[in-house]
């Protein structure tokens, strides 16, 4: 994917990763986050949560992971997101990204990136700045 | 007691208040890189000319501290949830790496929500690389919901 190749209101592909339990324990063992809330609903709940809970720096990495299947050469300069909603271990999200802003100057576009459920309720929102080639 | 956040934010934003030493492993970058489902080279095989970090491997990483020494709660009740985090990149890191984390309290605002005062703290690390280059900025948005009076 080269800028020239890009258009405002592009969809990306839509995603759907895998945050199962055994996903979610891998993550979180490399990311040293060990906290019982990403392995055990019944801890999670005592906390208030609905359940084990996706860390948010997973979910984020996953957003990132979106813009790199469209883009495999794509550098990221920036990736905001913004927790709206805990996303449950087990769940099926879905992700997807649409291009909001070109600056061909710069060879840069702009990202809208959402993080759904299988409801279709939106856990996690982002934006993203992208340098393509 | 409502919380004077400008009063806060005059007097906790904008000093470092921790700094921790990172040495970067391969092992590390490309466990992350594949746990996040990344599979280009690049990020996930050692052996790689540009082998480097995925752009948001230093959310892992924490500090020794979380809040400056006598930093005020806000609640009794609740220690507060991470709502979000904001990277930029500015270098590659690279396997070898030793990065330097600096924290400090970057902001502090408020919004007020259907539920009442929500009170955001942004800690922010800067990490740069044993050449000195700044290699990413992490801003954690914390949100804390003070007590009603």
């Amino acid at each position: 994917m080269r800028f020239e190749d890009v258009d405002f209101g592009q969809d990306l592909p839509e995603l759907a990763p895998d945050v199962g339990p055994e996903a979610v324990r891998r993550f979180a063992e490399t990311a040293g986050m060990l906290h019982p809330r990403f392995f055990d609903a019944e801890a999670a709940r005592r906390e208030g949560l609905p359940g084990a809970i996706v860390p948010g720096i997973m979910s984020q990495g996953i957003l990132a992971a979106l813009i790199h299947r469209w883009a495999p050469e794509a550098r990221i300069q920036v990736l905001d997101t913004t927790f709206r909603a805990p996303l449950l271990v087990g769940s099926k999200p879905r992700c997807r990204g649409v291009v909001t802003d070109l600056d061909s100057d710069s060879r840069s576009v702009e990202i809208d990136l959402t993080l759904m459920n299988e409801a279709g309720e939106t856990r996690v929102v982002g934006t993203a700045k992208v340098t393509l080639p | 007691m409502p919380v004077d956040v400008a009063e806060l934010k005059r007097s906790w934003t904008g000093f470092e208040f921790d700094r921790v030493e990172f040495p970067v492993t391969a092992e590390e970058l490309a466990a992350f890189a594949r746990a996040v489902g990344e599979s280009a080279p690049w990020f996930v095989d050692p052996g790689h000319p540009e082998f480097r970090a995925v752009p948001n491997f230093t959310t892992k990483y924490h500090g020794r501290r979380m809040w400056p020494p006598d930093f005020p709660r806000l609640s009794k009740h609740s220690v507060g949830f991470d709502a979000g985090k904001r990277v930029e990149v500015h270098a590659p890191i690279r396997a070898g790496d030793v990065l330097t984390a600096r924290s400090q309290i970057h902001d502090i605002y408020e919004k007020t929500g259907r539920s009442g005062s929500m009170v955001f703290i942004v800690h922010r690390m800067e990490f740069s690389n044993q050449r000195g280059e700044l290699a990413a900025v992490v801003d954690w948005r914390f949100l804390q919901q003070p007590d009603p009076d």
